[in-house]
């Protein structure tokens, strides 16, 4: 009978189908069949993993250093040479300099929205923010748009994530690991574990029992979606805890040594295994947030001493370890933080403020081609050179341009409002060459 | 220019009954010559007309599609070229066409053979010359290419379409449509061929860009015709079934109510779903109403009741409940935004805004205030009181945020936080959050553009917008020397300002110090002073700047001068209680939360766009509220009580399919927080599970807040993966009714669900335990390490503190002992409930398993199922589940396994 309709002529209903379904994948984007088909270039990737620098790295202390720079501008750290001619980090990331090959760093990314949360959402999304509606996260629209096994989590975040399913709908939110491993200890997430001395036979047998008890609705499955979503969720579920798929690659303890060694203790370090782990299973998207770097005070300090050995080793990691296990080239990687550090030091603090102007992302796998830089900011590093820099948008119009799928595919919200994947960006073709 | 449109026209308009049915033709004698269709005037070049800018120019251009998002609608134009959005901005339009045509030589015009491709155009060929919409832009051109003159033309008034109302018998059958615009001077035009139609629901009938209706399948829905300002839906049905007419049964209708739905069930050929019985019922109406589960206790007394009015009592009984006010004034703190994360900083006291705002709610619901004084005191609300000046303002609040405070916040007149957060400052965020709030009604879309789905305009929107400007949060008069003058007597520095400010006085509040408060407050407009030549300029300048004097109420043509109210948001409260705009948009939220879908779907998109599946039904419930004085319990009485509501989810051949028509019960997940109560009551002992409806402060159904801040909180993790409203976007669909995996897997295999599962004294399992005898093997403490390593902490503390016992009384020294006594009982009751034994359970354990436990199974089982899915078992279920906690090692294994299932039943987790 009626249903509302939105002005785009897709029913409610139909959403709600697609979601059901859309948790197992049954969906694909036309444009991804398009790309199956070789009538569109996408990129390689099947996953992607996101590392979101929360509080905003300094661009000129880390992937974009202005050694010239007058002394109220340059920093303390100098650059070195990476493995890739021509390419020079900071000092204080000398493991990143010796896989320069393997990932691009695209300087001279700006944009205007200089706070915290405003920022964060642009990054995470790909679209600036409106009052009015909340963007879905890279990570449920690539959890809606790529099938995934069905005994394995679509979207992981660790230990959580600013990405929100937004408009899309619950059902796409992330699988929150709520934790962080501990290197060398068995690790299971929140629910999919089996603890407490459950076993597996215990799981089967109370879910048969379930199945058997759970039949009072059997006779309207046809008509109602939510129950016929919830059977599907039921069984997935099931499939879920009861996988040794799934639960294995939780499970870091579990790494051969061989890529295990590629990781330091720290607690970012096993993350980054993790999300390598999960990306090998089939988990779809896989998001780390990496905080510490909202540095007003004591800039190179914190830098130096903490989040800069953290970051060099981890990464170089995750970029090593995909590529031992062959899975760089089906895995986009992409690095960033909301907004870069002011170039002109703050004296006062020892540090440098949000922004937003001219900020470094960085990016690989999945087509990507490694060891290049692209984009460049101007001398003193607060404006990209030439005012002609690359936007949020573009960064993330790439990403899903790795992962095949069409960042100008429109969704529509509750309210019937038409809104595109990515609105105002374009892929960076360069980034593919 | 002046408002097109009245509210009370349109509404007007919609009103004519549903009589007419396909074959009515209208009398067209009575009514004033009328316009052919323009296809027809212009279908030759050779008239005289001109065409009229608004009445055919602008809706040729957007019949032909030029305006639309994807062209020069767009708000970057295309190739330079804008246009506005769904028409309305006639002077942008005009403007923009003026530079694109030819004035000498009208057919040489630039735009004309841009539409006809004589011009490379990126939009395709839009038309050919020689047809009449080329005829009608080529005329206007050649006749000046004029605009309309707003103030000296007739306003639009309404369109008629006819037939009024569409009944098919079969798919494929066609009705043409008539569309006629009538203006404020009587005119009358054929306007067929320029409007747009829209069907909203092409499953059952399709529409074609003319106006022909073609039938698919059989249901209801509505078609849309949209022409200059006039949006008029036209019902479209095919009955389902041909159970129609003298073949319809004779139903009892109990209620109005009733007699609404099933007439409208009748034209559908639906017949209802008979009466649910008690305990599908009682379910049902104790979730819904109170956000609880019905106790074991409760479902068999009311069972067992053979008064034939228990139904009605019960409704009555359940509204008296504590749990009612919390879990409505829940619902009302989701309509409203109560949302910590926009209230930051807005006290002194972090996240005591939200709790005011829910309690001062709460206290509104439980003693039934009438909603329009509820909402007065929202919409009229500010910081002070009475005569209250700044200082006594803030003595009072002091007083209410002192820790142990008898003052409540509730007492406040008003509730002024809901002007106060921050995305409620800007006047076009308040005009959209207005809307949502108290009249369902999304203006979102008319900040930037004429409303698509319903009459409203930019100008609508921004004149309404200048009843909100003059209320501001901070900044009141006599504020800075106020809180200058108590911030010295308190001895703190006078150039602290925000955290560091609320950091020092959160302390001496507590203390009971009087400490500054921010505030709400409105500016009184002043009249306009006499004007002469001079100044008259500096006065209209005025009018649109910040301190507008004059405001416009939706719907209404005159503006409204804000200079005559001491409180410039008097008129808007007036309007509200003036028509019955906030009323509808109540009733059918209400409706919403009992059906599962508002008459109105979604329940806040009122637009004429979207009408209402049955609109004398919500008529007679809007009327009804209103004439009952805006009672609350009125409503939820009237709709509990009837039939309808009562119907059980089980359909019948003919309302399967039905989902808007309220012809049976729609089996719907049990929103975030009361899905948490359940599972809470479910594995809860018999007197915890007593205690629900009435001690509702730890439930989650009174959680005041939404925001990052509660979100991010670890316990809080069931409700947000149950999709609770995080009240940030002004829409109902902050909350998610919708089921997820997540969910899923939490109720599966989350430590959350086996702590309550497995949780000590005070457990249902652990009550299965001490009922049979047993002790209780698997407890929150043996579920993880953590409790183990709690319970070894306990056993450790136990041992040093009776060895301090030992000591002191050695010492004689008594004091010491008695305080090593209390630390010691203590420190045994911890680990009593760690382990979930005590001694009593000890000395039952003792006892070997009597054979008697053997016919308890039954029982317990019946009581499992009572408690969770709220009626007893069937005898094949019982059978099943007997054998299974009789198979099992652990008899009380068997029982735990039963309570998991049960709470992972989809009958469980759903109402119905």
């Amino acid at each position: 009978m009626a249903r509302h309709r939105n002005c785009e002529g897709t029913s409610r209903r139909d959403f709600l189908k697609v979601g059901a379904l859309g948790a197992t994948g049954l969906t694909m984007s036309s444009y991804l069949r398009m790309v199956e088909a070789g009538q569109v270039k996408g990129g390689t990737a099947r996953s992607a993993i996101f590392i979101n620098l929360s509080g905003g790295p300094s661009h000129m202390d880390t992937f974009d250093l202005k050694p010239d720079a007058p002394d109220t501008h340059r920093g303390e750290f100098n650059p070195i040479d990476t493995n890739v001619p021509g390419i020079q980090i900071s000092e204080h990331l000398p493991k990143l300099a010796k896989v320069q090959n393997l990932y691009t760093i695209l300087r001279g990314v700006s944009h205007t929205l200089g706070a915290h949360r405003l920022g964060t959402e642009y990054v995470n999304t790909g679209n600036k923010p409106l009052p009015s509606i909340e963007y879905p996260g890279y990570g449920a629209v690539v959890s809606k748009e790529l099938e995934t096994a069905q005994d394995i989590p679509p979207f992981v975040a660790i230990p959580n994530s600013a990405q929100k399913p937004g408009f899309l709908g619950v059902r796409y939110a992330p699988l929150n690991t709520g934790s962080t491993p501990t290197a060398g200890q068995p690790y299971a997430v929140r629910g999919i574990e089996l603890s407490g001395g459950l076993t597996i036979n215990e799981v089967e047998k109370r879910q048969s029992l379930l199945k058997d008890l759970d039949s009072t609705f059997r006779s309207i499955e046809q008509d109602s979606q939510l129950i016929d979503g919830l059977d599907r969720f039921s069984q997935q579920a099931y499939y879920m805890i009861t996988s040794k798929r799934s639960r294995e690659a939780f499970d870091i303890s579990r790494e051969p040594s061989e890529s295990a060694k590629l990781f330091g203790e720290d607690g970012f370090d096993q993350n980054c295994l993790l999300a390598t782990r999960l990306v090998e299973a089939g988990t779809r998207f896989v998001t780390i947030t990496l905080g510490g770097w909202d540095t007003h005070r004591d800039n190179w300090t914190v830098l130096k001493d903490r989040r800069l050995p953290i970051l060099d080793s981890g990464l170089a990691g995750l970029l090593q370890a995909l590529e031992m296990k062959g899975l760089l080239e089906t895995t986009n990687v992409f690095v960033t933080g909301e907004f870069g550090r002011t170039p002109k030091i703050n004296t006062e603090r020892v540090g440098r403020d949000h922004y937003p102007r001219c900020m470094f992302m960085l990016m690989a796998g999945g087509g990507v081609k490694g060891g290049q830089v692209l984009g460049e900011s101007n001398a003193d590093a607060t404006l990209p050179k030439d005012e002609v820099g690359y936007s949020p948008d573009d960064v993330a119009a790439s990403m899903y341009y790795a992962l095949g799928i069409d960042h100008q595919h429109e969704y529509h919200t509750n309210t019937g409002r038409p809104i595109m994947v990515v609105r105002n960006g374009n892929p960076i073709k360069e980034l593919f060459a | 220019m002046k408002c097109c449109v009245g509210m009370t026209v349109l509404i007007a308009a919609l009103s004519p009954g549903l009589a007419a049915s396909a074959a009515d033709e209208n009398a067209d004698s009575q009514k004033q010559k009328e316009l052919r269709p323009a296809s027809e005037r212009f279908a030759s070049p050779d008239t005289d007309e001109i065409p009229d800018f608004r009445r055919l120019v602008v809706p040729v251009i957007g019949k032909l599609g030029c305006n639309s998002r994807a062209c020069h609608g767009s708000f970057q134009g295309q190739g330079g070229f804008q246009l506005s959005l769904f028409g309305y901005d006639f002077k942008m339009d005009h403007d923009g066409l003026l530079e694109r045509v030819d004035l000498e030589t009208p057919a040489d015009s630039y735009a004309l053979h841009k539409a006809t491709l004589d011009e490379p155009h990126r939009g395709g060929k839009r038309t050919e010359k020689g047809t009449w919409e080329y005829n009608v832009l080529l005329k206007w051109i050649a006749g000046g290419a004029k605009n309309v003159d707003l103030e000296n033309s007739p306003t639009f008034e309404r369109l008629e379409v006819t037939p009024s109302e569409l009944r098919f018998s079969k798919a494929g059958e066609t009705v043409q449509l008539k569309v006629v615009a009538v203006w404020s001077d009587g005119s009358r035009e054929d306007v067929t061929c320029m409007c747009r139609f829209q069907s909203n629901d092409d499953q059952i009938a399709d529409v074609s860009k003319t106006g022909e209706v073609v039938n698919q399948q059989a249901g209801d829905t509505h078609i849309v015709a949209f022409y200059d300002n006039g949006v008029q839906p036209i019902p479209v049905i095919r009955p389902v079934t041909d159970t129609v007419g003298e073949k319809y049964p004779k139903l009892a209708t109990k209620t109005k109510i009733d007699g609404l739905v099933i007439e409208k069930l009748a034209k559908l050929g639906v017949v209802p779903s008979d009466v649910a019985g008690d305990t599908e019922f009682l379910r049902r109406v104790t979730l819904d109403m109170t956000g609880t589960l019905p106790t074991p206790q409760q479902i068999r007394d009311f069972v067992a009741d053979a008064n034939a009015d228990k139904r009605a009592r019960k409704i009555n009984e359940l509204l008296e409940t504590p749990a009612y006010a919390a879990w409505w004034a829940t619902r009302f703190a989701d309509w409203t935004g109560n949302s910590d994360d926009q209230l930051n900083n807005v006290t002194p006291v972090r996240a005591q805004a939200a709790q005011d705002w829910y309690e001062w709610l709460r206290a509104r619901v439980e003693k039934n205030v009438p909603y329009d004084r509820i909402v007065e005191g929202i919409v009229l609300a500010k910081g002070r009181q009475g005569d209250e000046d700044y200082l006594e303002y803030c003595a009072s609040m002091s007083e209410i945020y002192q820790r142990n405070s008898e003052a409540s916040y509730a007492d406040r007149e008003t509730m002024p936080h809901y002007w106060a957060r921050n995305n409620f400052r800007q006047p076009e965020d308040r005009v959209i959050g207005f809307a949502y709030s108290f009249l369902g009604i999304r203006m979102q879309c008319a900040q930037c553009h004429k409303h698509p789905f319903d009459a409203w305009t930019m100008q609508d929107f921004h004149e309404f917008k200048n009843f909100f400007v003059h209320t501001t949060f901070r900044n009141s008069p006599g504020a800075r020397e106020g809180a200058e003058k108590l911030v010295t007597d308190l001895g703190l520095d006078t150039k602290l300002r925000g955290n560091d400010l609320r950091r020092q006085i959160t302390p001496l509040l507590a203390q009971g110090k009087v400490v500054p408060f921010d505030e709400v407050w409105t500016r009184k407009v002043e009249p306009a002073r006499e004007t002469n030549g001079n100044n008259r300029r500096r006065q209209q300048n005025n009018r649109g700047g910040n301190q507008p004097r004059e405001a416009r109420l939706l719907g209404e043509s005159e503006a409204t001068d804000l200079s005559q109210f001491e409180d410039p948001r008097e008129p808007l409260m007036a309007w509200m209680r003036s028509n019955d705009l906030m009323a509808k948009a109540l009733v059918n939220r209400v409706w919403a939360a009992y059906f599962n879908v508002g008459i109105v779907e979604p329940p806040d998109d009122m637009a004429l766009a979207n009408p209402p599946s049955n609109k004398p039904l919500l008529d007679y419930l809007t009327q009804g509220f209103i004439d009952s004085g805006y009672d609350l319990k009125w409503l939820h009485r009237e709709i509990a009580n009837s039939d309808t509501y009562q119907r059980t989810w089980v359909p019948n051949d003919s309302n399967h399919g039905d989902q808007r028509n309220f012809s049976h019960s729609i089996p719907r997940r049990i929103p975030a927080e009361v899905a948490l109560d359940a599972l809470v009551a479910a594995t809860s002992a018999d007197d915890e599970f007593g205690k629900m409806l009435t001690d509702v402060d730890r439930r989650s159904i009174s959680i005041a807040s939404a925001g990052s801040r509660y979100n991010e909180n670890r316990q809080n993790y069931s409700l947000s993966v149950f999709g609770r409203s995080i009240r940030e976007s002004n829409c109902d669909c902050d909350r998610s009714e919708q089921p997820s995996l997540l969910q899923t897997v939490f109720l599966q295999n989350d430590q959350d669900v086996y702590r309550l599962i497995d949780q000590g004294r005070g457990g249902w399992i652990n009550q299965v335990a001490s009922e049979l005898g047993m002790r209780q093997t698997r407890t929150a403490g043996s579920a993880g390490n953590n409790s183990e390593r709690q319970i070894a902490r306990a056993e450790t503390q136990i041992r040093q503190l009776k060895a301090e016992l030992k000591k002191a009384k050695k010492a004689d020294d008594e004091a010491e002992a008695t305080k090593v006594a209390r630390r010691l009982e203590f420190a045994e009751k911890q680990l009593a409930r760690l382990t979930g034994v005590d001694k009593a359970d000890d000395k039952a354990s003792a006892t070997a398993q009597s054979a008697n436990d053997a016919e308890k199974i039954p029982d317990i089982i019946r009581r499992t199922y009572l408690r969770t899915v709220s009626r007893e078992p069937s005898a094949d279920e019982l059978e099943r589940t007997v054998a299974h906690v009789k198979s099992s090692e652990n008899q009380l294994d068997g029982v735990r396994d039963v309570l998991w299932a049960l709470i992972n039943t989809k009958e469980f987790i759903v109402n119905h």
